[in-house]
């Protein structure tokens, strides 16, 4: 009888967690296609306005008709609902494929800024936080404070000035040599090569956030008792520091990884612009100098619903593991 | 996660300085592989010279490169045609035959007449005849191509298999500059099938007849591949592929050998030279233009106009905001290298004093701030600035702050707002502005340039003046478009270019020194074409360059 109450309640909070994200969504729909709208100037001007080319009024209009977004948001949704999201004003192709196009070097630039910057920086603060009150530890807390503190934009273009400009390591800009057909060991190389820079300045970004957050909770788990017992027992100490302690430090710096992982194709705009990286944010950096509405609308809209539904799934993943969190009321 | 150390777990019973050994030997085997890859992509691609082409520009994407869908601005244009050829086209001297052999204009009957080159291909391989032509003026004026207006033109016929002849309304004079030197030809047994041109994407709309096929376009790397076309009818193309990137820092890109022929700042030319690359300098087309809001009170005064002529110093402007590279602009708006420039165009050397005077005879005062006001209400002006130079690249500048210091000076205080550049063209567009700074080319092709950057009835450009209030200079930009004598063509725009001096619709600033660079390495020579490419163009990406 008590199992059929609790059972009820779970479905019924599980089924409220649903309608909220619905609505959230919903929202999110809206805005994507409402605020766009208001941005001053519209394709047209923007493509011809400082052109060689001028127009009168009625090619003017012509012009514009062609680009009048038919219906209103219910029609907005029901092309939602059918995948159907437009043709770019600017390029004439459909949207998705632009998008598409752009997605793969946004997931590949922060996917592996996100896992490098977690891997080095869990292990920078694991060891940190076992030599605590070191000159080391000391410094490193100290020098990654100060660098949590530089936003992208600063160290991307310190690292462009350094490594491209001065010492031509690297390239200044795009993801790969255009059309270079060098083969393929070739053809990966240049892609990391191109890769570098950007690459380099989102994890000097994320890394301190990391080490800074591993280091932490791993001062706080190596003070506990059960560390000293394992201590005792006379473990090693990379089995104690890392099988012990330092798995139980993990949760939050996966937490961490997932909120981050949710800002995946926004986060990348300001270093994708500083390198001219093809990803998400240049498309949309670009649609937003064109107005090219349809392209907007979808950007912000697949990015705001990624958010929203890498939440839903770490809200329904907390649930799952720690049920406090389900019975809370 | 955790696993993954879990699985390391046996190896960690050795003491704690060999894993220290272990992960240093970790890292140095990391970075010889990085230095490895390093290594090997640096010469992997180093192509026979002749073989490649690679022209960048800073911002790389212009659009797909036919009639309805590049950019409407001279790159984009540049690139369309490249796989598509005109009737006729320029080179380094002039006017040059391209699909048409020969043509001549029949005054009575209202027609130009012109004879086709044959034995033609399309890339596909059918043959181009008078029927493309014909098909292509008919297109036009259904799905309109806005770089070349064809209200002037009734229609064209068959005269033969290589032969056709265009009706005109009524006498047209840029027509030679616009039909003829700009209108790409389009093939009839593609187009015909297609109702919407802007939405076709098959490879199909990109068969042209010209010495490049179209096998590439990055809308997001910004990136074009073109491949030769072999059976070029007016010779063979010298380089197989032409390639435009993007690439930021030109100066970067040359040097690295990523680019072979770019845009450059003035600045760079002399270290550039040093390192064995040619230095092109393009004649004066483009100008740095003060937008007015003559609709508007103080500024619908012309008295007020020449005070802030007056006002201006234009080789200040250069001076301080380019370093002297760059030259004062007539106020005439056509360029002293244009062949119709009229050498007596009013000129409104820099003079304060009499623009205070000016401005005092207006009824303003100096306040105790030293600036004019009138009826107690202070002289103030917004002055909207944008990052547009020449050659479809941006490039911030200081005009607008060097700008501000000179109507400062005669009492006019200034309110600088920069603003992007969409939103800065919207508020031009719907004259919710006072003074704007921005720029335009086309001051080297056709005198047309001047009805569409002086003409009320252009209504959707930040570069036009939209000017109505002068009778007689719109009947004279009328004239000037059915004048089909040169010599008195010439006279109208001269009388044109004083008129609008003496009324400054808008105020002509400098022109900057617009350069371009190239590796000599590759075996070709580029040039300006004299005039501009195709209408105006003054970019020095000649597509002739390219031929044997």
């Amino acid at each position: 009888m008590q199992g059929g109450a609790k059972e009820k309640r779970f479905f019924r909070s599980d089924l409220g967690l649903v309608a909220t994200f619905c609505l959230a969504a919903l929202v999110m729909s809206w805005i994507s296609y409402a605020l766009p709208r208001f941005l001053p100037g519209d394709f047209v001007t923007a493509t011809y306005g400082a052109s060689q080319v001028t127009l009168t009024a009625q090619e003017e209009a012509a012009l514009r008709a062609d680009q009048e977004p038919q219906g209103g948001f219910g029609h907005y949704l029901w092309r939602l609902a059918r995948f159907d999201w437009g043709y770019s004003y600017v390029f004439n192709t459909p949207v998705s494929v632009l998008f598409l196009g752009a997605l793969p070097w946004t997931l590949l630039l922060m996917g592996s800024a996100h896992i490098i910057s977690m891997v080095i920086g869990f292990v920078a603060g694991v060891e940190a936080a076992w030599r605590r009150n070191s000159a080391i530890e000391k410094g490193m807390v100290g020098g990654m404070t100060v660098l949590e503190g530089i936003p992208e934009i600063c160290t991307g273009v310190i690292l462009l000035f350094v490594f491209a400009l001065q010492l031509q390591w690297f390239p200044t800009a795009g993801a790969e040599t255009a059309y270079g057909e060098p083969g393929f060991l070739g053809h990966m190389a240049d892609v990391v090569r191109h890769l570098a820079l950007p690459l380099g300045t989102l994890v000097l970004a994320y890394f301190p956030g990391n080490f800074l957050l591993t280091r932490n909770s791993m001062v706080m788990v190596i003070m506990a008792d059960y560390i000293n017992t394992a201590r005792a027992k006379g473990l090693p100490p990379l089995r104690i520091r890392y099988v012990h302690a330092a798995r139980n430090a993990l949760l939050p710096v996966v937490n961490r990884f997932g909120i981050r992982l949710a800002f995946m194709i926004t986060g990348a705009l300001v270093v994708e612009r500083i390198n001219s990286y093809p990803g998400v944010g240049t498309l949309l950096y670009n649609a937003i100098a064109a107005r090219d509405l349809p392209v907007i609308q979808m950007v912000v809209l697949m990015s705001s619903l990624i958010i929203l539904a890498v939440f839903f799934a770490l809200e329904w993943a907390y649930r799952i593991i720690d049920p406090r969190i389900r019975h809370a009321r | 996660m955790w696993f993954f150390f879990a699985k390391v777990a046996p190896v960690e019973e050795v003491p704690v300085n060999h894993t220290k050994n272990r992960i240093v030997i970790f890292f140095r085997v990391l970075i010889l592989m990085l230095s490895s890859l390093f290594l090997f992509s640096s010469g992997v691609w180093a192509k026979d010279p002749a073989k490649e082409i690679r022209i960048a520009d800073g911002k790389g994407d212009w659009g797909y490169p036919n009639a309805f869908q590049h950019y409407p601005r001279g790159p984009g244009y540049l690139r369309m045609a490249m796989v598509f050829d005109t009737l006729v086209w320029k080179d380094a001297n002039g006017n040059i035959p391209a699909l048409a052999k020969n043509w001549r204009y029949d005054p009575e009957s209202l027609r130009f007449i012109f004879q086709l080159q044959e034995g033609v291909l399309w890339h596909d391989g059918k043959p181009f005849t008078a029927d493309d032509v014909v098909f292509t003026i008919d297109y036009f004026k259904k799905h309109p191509y806005q770089w070349v207006p064809l209200g002037k033109v009734a229609g064209a016929e068959r005269l033969g298999l290589h032969s056709v002849s265009i009706q005109l309304k009524e006498p047209y004079a840029p027509f030679m500059a616009y039909v003829g030197g700009t209108m790409p030809i389009l093939p009839r047994h593609i187009w015909e099938k297609v109702d919407d041109p802007k939405r076709y994407q098959d490879p199909n709309a990109f068969i042209g007849t010209g010495p490049y096929r179209f096998v590439d376009f990055d809308s997001t790397k910004g990136t074009y591949l073109f491949e030769a076309n072999k059976d070029y009818y007016l010779g063979k193309p010298v380089v197989d592929r032409v390639i435009y990137i993007k690439a930021k820092n030109p100066l970067m890109a040359l040097l690295s050998h990523k680019a072979d022929l770019v845009n450059i700042k003035p600045d760079m030319a002399a270290h550039l030279k040093k390192k064995g690359m040619v230095i092109l300098t393009s004649p004066r087309g483009w100008n740095k233009k003060l937008m007015i809001n003559h609709k508007k009170s103080p500024l619908n005064d012309k008295r007020f106009r020449k005070a802030l002529a007056y006002a201006i110093n234009q080789q200040e402007i250069i001076d301080k905001a380019h370093r002297g590279f760059g030259s004062p602009a007539s106020f005439g708006l056509l360029s002293p290298d244009h062949v119709f420039y009229n050498p007596d165009t009013p000129q409104y050397p820099h003079n304060p004093e009499k623009a205070r005077k000016i401005l005092a005879s207006l009824g303003y005062q100096e306040n105790e701030k030293g600036f004019m006001e009138k009826n107690g209400t202070p002289l103030r002006l917004e002055v909207l600035i944008s990052n547009i130079t020449v050659a479809g690249e941006s490039m911030a500048d200081r005009d607008g702050e060097v700008l501000k210091k000179q109507l400062e000076n005669v009492g006019i205080s200034v309110d600088l707002v920069n603003l992007e550049q969409a939103t800065a063209d919207a508020k031009v567009r719907n004259w919710e502005f006072d003074l704007a700074v921005t720029g335009h080319g086309g001051l080297l092709g056709d005198a047309m340039t001047l009805e569409r950057m002086i003409s009320p009835r252009v209504a959707g450009s930040v570069n036009s003046a939209r000017y109505g209030a002068n009778r007689e200079l719109l009947e004279l930009l009328d004239a000037q478009m059915t004048e089909m004598n040169e010599e008195k063509r010439k006279a109208i725009v001269y009388e044109i270019q004083r008129i609008y001096a003496d009324e400054l619709p808008a105020i002509s600033l400098y022109y900057p020194v617009s350069m371009a660079a190239y590796n000599p390495e590759k075996g070709i020579a580029w040039y300006y074409t004299k005039g501009g490419i195709a209408l105006g163009i003054p970019i020095a990406q000649n597509k002739m360059a390219l031929i044997e």
